[in-house]
């Protein structure tokens, strides 16, 4: 990881009775793409609300490039982005003028500020509707929008709290060239989502955030390895000894009969699979239907949280 | 700057809301223009039970004023008639006005003084003969108007309102006529000319009667006495007969005297005597002189009740002279009920435009509301306070543009009033501008402190709502102020609302507007912004 731009320490935050986090630390380095996976009410609003100088913390520190963040720091604030979770642009003005009043928030001023825009609308997709109001647009132009509101300042840390919400297919893919495009042009991205498959297949690294704790924080092969494959194998007249046989095959770990065969706990699938295959046909045992089960992000969080991510 | 990127923003999404425009600008128009339409010409005004006299004043007045009348004649009967109890006097500027407002029986009579008036007024005498000639306008009926130059229009279908009318002009002409022409016999009683026509008539009187000379032997005896007591009159007397002779003549005195007033009780004597001197050559012009203003101070000392001097009834009488004439005064305006469709010019509408631009200011309330909640709702406010602006620039970039707007709206509503109503800016056309300015701040304030409070768009327009027509109501923007007990009118000066119009009431209704408190009003309206800001500051939050 690259030297940190964000560090949180320790943040808790309560609302009443209500512990939204936990003692939060985790720490994003520059460039990085981060994603913040939890299911709704996790506390990852709370969390970019604190990061984004909207909500003071209860205790802990956030650091900010490499500084102590508060929320008074205004020169700081200028070095963030951020994409809301709902949509936070004037319906009644239109694209251009919504992207010319941010970038005038942030100091952008004449041509500066209209090449800014120009290039926003152009690489959002929204050029040829830049004259109409942000109010006609369908949700996935007033999500590109959104996210183009949200970078025109050129943030060095972007926070986009899911920025996929009620947007179709096309916007989608859409956002997520952005993203990636930011995040390749040096822009560290914070990204929260619960849809497990944007944060796989955006960031590198990910926070399991759950009842305002961290439950884990590591790449996606790091948090992968938590849990185990699993091979199940369907045969008929097998020998005696064939379990033994199965379970000395490198890398099973374990082995337990089931109603039509065995089910084989492993490390990785697919060369286990093979051997599979080779001690059927040296025993002469019918193979009549194989399934693999990987570990994928859900079943992770589902491991770690004891519940879907949806629920 | 960024306050300043904030209210063009504002400004331009409060130009893009036509909510905004038919609150602000439209409603209070067409609310006027139905009331416009309407509402009787008295309204607004107070039920006024006391007597209208309207007069048409085409007197000239006099080429040059003495110490009585300083005036035209025509402005002291004016005086009497609006300084009488239960009479309000209106001046119609022109007769033709008059003569239609008699012909459309919207007054029973109208009292004209012709041009001439003054001069014939100050004719008016008892004198049978002077220069220019004399005027006695005094007949069975009283003042004989005609003759002063004095008409009454009257309308024939009105005859008892009119009878009325002539009978308090009857009485002002009468108060004003007799005192004038008493005082001046009374200046003549005594003077030279009258004491000179005394003499005149006394001349006739000749032979002089024995009796006036035996009864003035008295004063000669004490003219003699006198005299020859006198060392000026001894040395006199030496000089001309020698101290002998003088002395002689001294001794011979009271021989003298005795046989002088011997001869002066002789009536066959005296009778003799006075046949060469007749009565009038008594009164000498020094005898006249010294006697005249005796005479005059005299007749006055006998009816010391009255002042024969005074010319004017309160002198006469030695009465108070009424306070407050000016007050009863009233100028009528030719357009008091309007022209065309809309009633263009009506008086009404300098209470109505006003009015409405009061309450409709507050609804600002509503707007700014809005304001804050859209943004809230469109989750921009959030953007806002992720962006490197304090929380003072955030409200000082949403407070300017609503001044803006309300600052248009007033102006615009008064410009308004006056293309299409053709109400009248006053005579200080000019104050309308920090009273717009002061009711402006007010209102931003109270919109401001609405917006602290009222989360959503039905809050906003609940609270709103009711609180710009209970303040409305409370303070006289929905009814006239002028029609409100008196402390009702007090208690609503908690509102700002009352402020504003009793400032408007001075510069739009009131010929000469009263500066303090027009001045007053403002700094209030300023006070109440102040608070109301404070408050919102202490309330607000944009989390």
């Amino acid at each position: 990881m690259q030297p940190p731009v964000l560090e949180v320490v320790g943040v808790r935050k309560r609302y009443g009775r209500t512990i939204a986090l936990d003692g939060v630390s985790l720490a994003v380095g520059a460039g990085e793409m981060f994603g913040l996976l939890g299911p709704n009410g996790a506390g990852k609003t709370t969390l970019i609300s604190i990061l984004c100088a909207l909500t003071d913390t209860d205790a802990g520190e956030v650091r900010l490039f490499g500084r102590p963040f508060r929320r008074s720091d205004r020169e700081a604030r200028r070095l963030i982005g951020i994409g809301t979770q709902d949509l936070s642009i004037y319906p009644d003005l239109s694209a251009r003028e919504n992207l010319r009043f941010f970038g005038k928030l942030y100091g952008l001023r004449g041509g500066e500020l209209e090449k800014r825009v120009d290039e926003l609308l152009s690489s959002v997709g929204l050029s040829d509707r830049a004259g109409d109001r942000a109010g006609t647009f369908s949700g996935g132009m007033k999500r590109r929008l959104n996210l183009a509101a949200a970078v025109v300042h050129r943030p060095k840390l972007l926070f986009l709290d899911e920025p996929t919400t009620g947007v179709d297919p096309q916007s989608r893919n859409h956002i997520f060239e952005q993203v990636k495009a930011l995040n390749t042009a040096g822009v560290t991205v914070v990204y929260t989502s619960h849809y497990m498959e944007e944060v796989q297949k955006l960031c590198r690294r990910i926070a399991i955030l759950e009842g305002g704790k961290v439950l884990a924080c590591d790449t996606l092969p790091v948090l992968l390895k938590l849990l185990d494959a699993t091979v199940r194998v369907a045969v008929a007249g097998a020998p005696p000894g064939f379990a033994d046989q199965l379970a000395a095959i490198p890398g099973v770990k374990s082995i337990k009969p089931a109603a039509d065969g065995f089910q084989l706990v492993v490390d990785d699938a697919a060369p286990v699979l093979a051997k599979v295959a080779m001690t059927c046909a040296a025993t002469g045992t019918e193979l009549t239907a194989v399934s693999t089960r990987e570990p994928t992000l859900e079943r992770v969080f589902l491991h770690l949280t004891g519940r879907e991510l949806r629920d | 700057m960024p306050v300043l990127i904030l209210a063009l923003k504002d400004l331009r999404l409060l130009l893009r809301d036509p909510r905004s425009a038919v609150i602000l600008l439209l409603m209070p128009l067409v609310l006027v223009l139905v009331l416009g339409l309407a509402l009787g010409e008295g309204f607004g005004q107070k039920p006024d039970d006391r007597l209208r006299i309207s007069v048409v004043n085409l007197d000239r007045g006099l080429a040059k004023y003495p110490a009585f009348p300083s005036k035209p004649w025509s402005e002291v009967v004016m005086d009497d008639l609006s300084g009488t109890a239960d009479i309000r006097l209106e001046v119609i500027p022109d007769r033709a006005e008059a003569e239609r407002l008699i012909a459309r029986n919207k007054r029973a009579t109208v009292i004209v003084f012709e041009p001439d008036f003054s001069e014939r007024m100050d004719r008016c005498s008892f004198l049978t003969h002077a220069d220019p000639p004399p005027l006695n306008p005094l007949g069975r009926d009283g003042v004989r108007l005609g003759d002063v130059g004095v008409i009454l229009l009257a309308d024939p279908t009105q005859p008892v309102a009119a009878s009325v009318i002539e009978q308090v002009a009857q009485v002002t002409m009468l108060r004003v006529v007799v005192p004038w022409m008493i005082g001046r016999a009374f200046d003549r009683v005594g003077d030279e000319a009258f004491m000179g026509m005394l003499a005149a008539q006394l001349e006739k009187v000749k032979p002089i009667p024995p009796a006036v000379l035996t009864e003035l032997d008295p004063v000669v005896q004490k003219l003699l006495a006198a005299l020859f007591a006198d060392p000026d009159f001894g040395q006199m007397l030496r000089k001309e007969f020698g101290a002998f002779g003088a002395e002689a003549i001294k001794t011979q005195m009271p021989q003298f005297r005795k046989l002088i007033q011997q001869a002066f009780r002789n009536e066959a004597l005296m009778a003799r005597v006075g046949t060469n001197i007749s009565f009038g050559e008594v009164m000498t012009p020094a005898v006249r002189k010294q006697v005249g203003p005796r005479v005059q101070d005299e007749i006055q000392e006998t009816f010391s009740n009255y002042n024969f001097r005074a010319k004017t009834w309160a002198g006469l009488t030695k009465s108070e002279a009424r306070e407050g004439a000016e007050k009863n005064r009233t100028t009528y305006a030719a357009d008091a009920e309007g022209t065309g469709l809309l009633k263009r010019g009506a008086v009404r509408y300098q209470i109505l435009v006003p009015s409405y631009t009061v309450m409709f200011a507050f609804f600002l309330v509503l707007t700014v509301g809005w304001l804050f909640v859209v943004e809230r709702k469109h989750g921009t406010l959030t953007r806002l306070r992720a962006a490197p602006l304090s929380r003072g620039q955030i409200l000082l970039g949403k407070l300017l543009p609503c001044l803006a707007v309300s600052l248009f709206q007033g102006f615009f509503l008064l410009l308004a009033g006056r293309l299409v109503f053709g109400m009248s800016w006053g005579s200080h056309p000019w104050l309308l501008i920090p009273v717009v300015a002061c009711t402006s701040a007010a209102a931003v304030g109270l919109a401001m402190l609405v917006a602290s409070v009222a989360r959503t768009e039905t809050q906003v327009a609940v609270y709103g709502t009711l609180l710009v027509l209970v303040l409305g109501g409370v303070s006289g923007s929905l009814m006239p102020r002028e029609l409100m007990p008196e402390p009702m009118k007090q208690a609503s000066l908690v509102t700002p609302h009352a402020w504003a119009l009793d400032a408007y009431s001075q510069l739009l209704g009131n010929p000469h507007p009263e500066l303090t408190v027009v001045t007053t009003a403002c700094l209030v309206l300023l006070g109440f912004g102040a608070v109301f800001l404070a408050l919102a500051w202490w309330r607000l939050d944009l989390e």
